[in-house]
């Protein structure tokens, strides 16, 4: 399983690594999304607001999606997935391997756009890199679930529309927990119970992942 | 005797939905707080009680036995979708009559807390089972995922429940089920509490069963349909 | 013409993966219940409530300072003052605390003595017990109790 794990892993970021999509597209698109946030606070509230958490984790949420969907679309190019079921491979290292390259995606995504949220949304420096171990567990969290929802709305070949309506719902717990962990790190509270919390829903999720992930696969 | 149950149900049912109804606005007294305001405790927790646990449960539990191979068929599929069908319909009179009920005891229509918040998830959760079910054409693939997704959806009732104990929420504790097992409400509100728990349950499975037949008639007027076409189609290339 | 030895299409048995399956499933299942204990047994979670007790936001005002939070208390009797704006009145907590809150927007319908209350606002100061408030929302307990239990029978026979 952890083998067939680091394979896929690896695939998918050498595509990634070809096609330059989280360069190109994605992070101007979550940096796009961070200014305007600010610009929806107005320019009375931008600078000095607490909402800076929340729309880091909101545009995060945002860029989740859009690399959910690039992900499964990876797999959906002609022949892919007849190949892959050939090969026998185990499902459930095929759903680590791709959450592990989610991840990844989302981690440096994520640094990016805390930078960004240090600069434009003006939150505190010192807070904002405690925040980071938080940070880095909460979008392992959302890339697990993210690739477990993007089976379940059919892996690239379903509509569009359908993977939002589908995974937000079990995104806005991590949310909330982003938002609130983001918060007390810039307000110097006591960390380690977020930590915990995001530990727990990204245990289950890979516990989930790993037990369901053959069941939504083409039969 | 299992035809005689049937018959029996719609009749049962608004005998019973009528009876809490009467009850509920005439005969119970108003409330030394709230006055005829708490008079939606005989609606509000018996809808809610529909939503979470009879409608959503037995989605859940159909959903369950449909990915168990033994138990494995399309009356589970089918038995899950119309559950999950009227689950919707219960949600959203939860929050709308909880709504209704907030905002002249609490002040506002709507308040963040846990139990609110996560119900309305839940609702969504619903909605997107739904859309799921009409993303996918080939039948045991529409079954399969729907039956994952409502598993995972599930996660959220047992935190709706405890969301009371958990946090610190401006939505009230247990009436009926609490951690102590004292019971807070007596006399004839409580049993009209009580009929109205029975009365809806009794019109959750009404509502379930006529949607259950909807469901079997449009699947075999889909397979007429297509039988029919398949034959034109031969004529035609017999010609 | 290819040799037929070299194409062996004999069919080969499955490998043994229902029992790798059934102990994967079973450490899966052991993952999830340890996940649920886990949160259930640190109180991890009290950082979700929707308001601070008055004890809460007593024993934490140095971190709180003058930040909007919900506050809750139980409305002391004979301290309401109705005002044009709103309300003034004295909260109690459960340790007898008091706050004073000074409320703007008028209260609910069910605003009254002795009922617990969420007053959204803040503190006036660090160290001050006077609360200002925005917004006050009538939290009602889960007890339900008859309004004249004991009727009382008009002359004319009919009950009230």
């Amino acid at each position: 399983m952890i083998r067939t794990a680091l394979l896929v892993a690896a695939k998918d970021l050498r595509i990634e690594r070809h096609s330059r999509v989280l360069l190109w597209q994605v992070l101007p698109f979550g940096v796009m999304g961070l200014v305007l946030s600010g610009i929806a606070l107005g320019p009375t509230h931008a600078g000095h607001s607490s909402a800076g958490p929340g729309l880091f984790y909101l545009v995060m949420l945002l860029v989740t999606l859009l690399m959910i969907n690039r992900s499964q679309a990876i797999e959906g190019s002609s022949g892919t997935r007849a190949s892959v079921a050939t090969l026998g491979l185990d499902p459930a290292g095929v759903f680590l391997g791709k959450a592990l390259a989610l991840a990844v995606e989302l981690w440096i995504t994520g640094v990016v756009l805390l930078a960004g949220a240090v600069l434009v949304l003006h939150t505190a420096l010192v807070g904002t890199l405690q925040a980071l171990p938080s940070v880095v567990l909460i979008l392992a969290a959302l890339a697990a679930a993210g690739t477990l929802y993007g089976a379940l709305s059919g892996g690239g070949q379903g509509p569009a529309t359908l993977l939002p309506i589908l995974a937000l719902p079990a995104f806005a717990p991590l949310l909330i927990a982003g938002e609130r962990s983001f918060s007390a790190s810039l307000h110097g509270a006591t960390l380690w119970q977020w930590w915990v919390i995001s530990l727990v829903a990204l245990a289950a999720y890979l516990a989930i992942g790993i037990l369901l992930y053959g069941v939504l696969e083409d039969s | 005797m299992k035809q005689l149950s049937l018959r029996l149900l719609g009749p049962l049912t608004l005998v019973l939905m009528g009876l809490t109804f009467w009850l509920g606005l005439w005969v119970t007294p108003p409330d030394k707080i709230q006055g005829n305001l708490a008079r939606l405790v005989y609606v509000h927790p018996a809808v809610a009680w529909v939503a979470l646990y009879v409608s959503f449960g037995t989605a859940t539990i159909a959903s369950a036995l449909y990915l168990w191979r033994r138990t494995r068929s399309q009356v589970m599929d089918r038995v899950a979708h119309c559950a999950m069908e009227v689950s919707v319909v219960f949600i959203l009179l939860t929050l709308i009559t909880g709504s209704i009920w907030g905002r002249p005891t609490w002040g506002v229509w709507w308040a963040w807390d846990a139990r609110l918040t996560s119900t309305a998830i839940l609702g969504v959760f619903a909605l997107a089972y739904l859309a799921l079910r009409r993303a996918n054409d080939d039948p045991d693939l529409r079954a399969r995922r729907s039956a994952v997704f409502a598993l995972l959806a599930a996660i959220n009732v047992p935190i709706i429940h405890f969301s009371v104990q958990w946090w610190k929420t401006l939505h009230q504790g247990a009436t009926v089920f609490t951690a102590n097992r004292t019971l807070l409400i007596h006399g004839l509100m409580a049993w009209t509490l009580l009929i109205s728990f029975f009365a809806f349950t009794l019109l959750f499975f009404w509502l379930l069963r006529a949607r259950y037949r909807l469901e079997v008639l449009r699947g075999e007027r889909y397979q007429v349909v297509l039988d029919e076409a398949l034959v034109q189609r031969r004529r035609e290339g017999v010609r | 013409m290819p040799d037929a030895d070299a194409f062996d299409l004999t069919p080969v048995p499955a490998p043994p993966s229902k029992r790798r399956g059934r102990r994967r499933t079973i450490g899966v299942l052991v993952v999830l219940v340890l996940a649920v204990l886990a949160l259930l047994s640190q109180g991890l979670l009290h950082s979700l409530n929707y308001f601070e007790t008055i004890d809460q936001a007593m024993s934490a005002r140095t971190t709180l300072g003058t930040s909007t939070i919900r506050l809750e208390g139980v409305v002391k009797p004979h301290t309401i003052n109705r005002t044009s704006s709103g309300a003034s009145f004295w909260m109690t907590g459960g340790k007898d605390e008091e706050v004073f809150v000074n409320a703007h927007g008028s209260p609910p319908q069910l605003f009254q003595a002795s009922i617990p209350v969420v007053v959204v606002g803040h503190f006036t100061s660090s160290t001050s017990d006077r609360f200002d408030g925005t917004q006050i929302l009538v939290k009602h307990t889960a007890s339900y109790i008859a309004a004249h239990p004991k009727r009382v029978k008009a002359p004319n026979g009919t009950t009230r």
